[in-house]
């Protein structure tokens, strides 16, 4: 028997237009019931050192100091399904997000003295950026991602060359990436690891967005994931996890710990690191004297180098365009 | 877009500013140069932004791109852009708390009308059950970081919320969406024949009517991603696009589990039948001496003749600018927005909307509808 609770978004909510009364359901599908065969899940097919493909642009919002917009590439049965649709369920999904920056701007005079730029994050998903559907009001996971941005970028910008101003950096998630494959089901080694993923997303657009406002950083910053993935189908005791970059949640059948870092490819440094999950079961190369969580940082790391690379070609191009026009 | 030599001549040549600042500084009289330039220097009247009165901004669409929705679009008016995602769920009618009582007066009424010639109430029934079980829940979000002075963890701003309702009227007057596509109906099966062996009398063939066993409800979420002026016609575009792309999946009442089931197939699912396309255009008034209504004694014959008068003689005093970006919507009082369809080749107008001054008269009001009209064709290709 199903048991399905009724979902009530913000119901008391009078400023905006809210549905029926008595809540809606999310539709479920007949073959949701059955068990899902393994055959048609979604798998990975780039190698585990290879990287998605990034599509990064900066200044499309002129109304603000600066700004951009970045998508990661669909996977390949994303970019199958879309090309053949066949199925209502998408088999997995791919960021899009939008950053813009406004500053800097003086602190309002209510504001305490500040000697250095006041930096504030927030990172909202649209409702329907996730496959469940999202509340309009931010809650604690975006606060969350807001944080862990904020911490990932102050150390990057040169704060003191604005005293007694802010910046308002803010990012809207139009599509969020999946925590596991949609017809899993929930299990031990479950957590919102498509946040992660979210957040490196976020890290690389938002140095983009500040670079395109023209605010003094270091250098850019960009964000970078690794995972430690087990995908076999059967006993999972004889064989141990494998390190993977850049992973997609829905394409592994568990992810056993992963990471995220904010990296400074010209000074070597790390400005956020975000790490979880067990690490202690991965197996490494023969020879590799590196534990097993050194060796994720270190993937996560590689992963950030690829996204640095295409956050500054993005800005080139930019800048080019600029000096053209 | 904008050359010096249009801004030039208000500006004595001792004293050079390069025009975008003194657009900042001098807004009001930055465009009106524009607008109406000298006899002199021989040039067309044109928009600061290097548009004539009437013409609208590049826009595109683009609809499907989005993973997690049933339905959606982006929708790009020259630098103002909205995206729109539609998502469909349930409401069972066990979860309306007056479907029992509304259902006894209203679906009896219409199964015994459904032959055909009750048009008038089936249309009823449609709008009754579309609007009051909330079935379009469309909402406008502002807090983007679109434009600076909308603070992104704020409450959505007075502009927001005016957005959303403007657009739920639209869906309503408009009648958009038909309620028979939200419908999910379930047919008891014919279990006459058990019934007979069981003796039970009086098994009429209609004892089993069909009936609706839920809605599909549409989450209509418009994020406006960047906004620099009109952010209506892009919301509304977008909103238009996306239910133009919106697909409910096949669902049906499943009685062994006692719910709804959907199926997967995208083949089995149907698209939303739409009742026609209606476009929004919106017009603000950039007036020349905006404070020169204000100060006139309005004598209401006398008032007519002098418009009259001045029309013919003096210089022009008013431009109504259609698709205003944002730096005219904040020179302008007076906005006017016109909504048509076209059926048949005819022009259909389905809302008209003028607030904020009185310069707009009925002459303009027929010139504003038929370049509405205009701008429908032109959408109707956009929009494919």
């Amino acid at each position: 028997m199903l048991k399905l609770p009724l979902i009530k978004l913000e119901m008391n909510d009078r400023r905006r237009i809210n549905g029926p009364p008595g809540g809606t359901r999310p539709a479920v599908f007949a073959s949701h019931l059955e068990s899902s065969s393994a055959a048609d899940r979604a798998r990975r097919e780039r190698q585990p050192t290879e990287l998605r493909k990034i599509f990064l642009k900066t200044g499309l919002i002129p109304s603000a100091s600066g700004s951009s917009y970045l998508e990661f590439q669909p996977s390949a049965s994303l970019a199958a399904a879309r090309e053949t649709p066949k199925s209502l369920i998408p088999p997995s999904s791919a960021l899009k997000l939008a950053c813009t920056v406004h500053g800097p701007k003086p602190l309002p005079r209510s504001a305490a003295f500040s000697p250095n730029l006041v930096l504030t994050t927030h990172v909202k998903y649209a409702p329907f950026a996730a496959r469940k559907r999202k509340g309009h009001i931010r809650d604690a996971s975006e606060r969350d991602l807001g944080v862990h941005l904020e911490t990932a970028l102050r150390g990057a910008i040169i704060a003191e060359r604005w005293p007694k101003s802010g910046i308002d950096l803010t990012i809207t998630i139009l599509e969020a990436e999946d925590d596991r494959w949609w017809a899993d089901a929930p299990d031990s080694h479950d957590a919102s690891w498509g946040m992660m993923n979210v957040l490196a997303g976020c890290i690389t657009a938002a140095s983009a967005a500040i670079a395109d406002a023209h605010i003094d950083c270091l250098d850019l910053v960009a964000g970078g994931v690794a995972a430690l993935v087990s995908d076999d189908s059967g006993d999972s005791s004889t064989t141990s996890p494998r390190l993977m970059l850049d992973t997609d949640p829905a394409e592994h059948r568990s992810i056993m710990s992963a990471c995220v870092v904010a990296y400074m490819p010209a000074r070597d440094e790390i400005t956020e690191l975000w790490l979880k999950g067990d690490s202690s079961k991965a197996a490494l190369e023969n020879g590799d004297a590196r534990s097993a969580h050194e060796a994720l940082i270190d993937g996560a790391v590689d992963a950030a180098r690829g996204a640095y690379s295409v956050l500054g070609d993005a800005l080139r191009e930019s800048v080019l365009q600029t000096i053209q026009s | 877009m904008t050359s010096p030599a249009t801004a030039a001549p208000s500006v004595p040549p001792s004293l050079s500013l390069p025009p975008s600042q003194f657009a900042r500084l001098q807004p009001h009289a930055y465009l009106l140069a524009h607008l109406s330039p000298p006899p002199a220097m021989n040039q067309p009247s044109v928009r600061a932004n290097g548009r004539a009165a009437s013409q609208f901004r590049v826009t595109s669409a683009n609809a499907g791109s989005l993973t997690h929705t049933n339905g959606s679009a982006v929708v790009r008016i020259g630098d103002t852009a909205a995206v729109c995602g539609v998502r469909a769920e349930l409401l069972h009618t066990e979860d309306i708390a007056s479907w029992s009582v509304s259902q006894s007066s209203s679906a009896t009424n219409q199964s015994n009308e459904a032959g055909g010639q009750g048009t008038d109430a089936e249309n009823e029934v449609d709008r009754a059950q579309i609007e009051d079980l909330n079935l379009l829940v469309p909402n406008l979000s502002l807090s983007t970081g679109c434009a600076p002075g909308f603070i992104p963890s704020a409450p959505p701003s007075a502009l927001a919320q005016s957005l959303s309702h403007q657009i739920l009227s639209l869906l309503h007057s408009t009648r958009l969406v038909k309620a028979d596509d939200l419908r999910v109906w379930y047919q008891p099966p014919n279990l006459e024949h058990i019934e007979n062996e069981m003796d039970v009398d009086g098994g009429s063939e209609n004892r089993h009517p069909r009936e609706i066993k839920a809605f599909w409800v549409l989450y209509i979420d418009i994020m406006i991603i960047s906004l620099a002026g009109n952010a209506f016609d892009a919301a509304w575009a977008s909103v238009l696009a996306a239910l133009r792309d919106t697909k409910l999946p096949k669902a049906w009442w499943d009685v062994d589990n006692e719910t709804i089931l959907c199926s997967e197939d995208i083949n089995e699912a149907h698209k939303l039948s739409l009742r026609g396309m209606p476009i929004a255009s919106s017009f603000c008034v950039f007036e020349a001496d905006a404070a020169a209504g204000w100060r006139a004694v309005v004598i209401p014959d006398a008032e007519e003749q002098n418009a009259e008068k001045q029309k013919k003689k003096g210089p022009q005093s008013r431009w109504i600018l259609a698709d205003p970006d944002g730096y005219e919507e904040g020179l302008t009082m007076e906005k006017a927005c016109v909504v048509v369809d076209k059926e048949n080749g005819k022009t259909v107008i389905l809302k008209m909307e003028k607030l904020g001054g009185w310069t707009i008269d009925t002459e303009d009001l027929r010139q504003l509808v038929d370049i509405s009209a205009q701008r429908w064709d032109e959408m109707k290709q956009i929009l494919g």
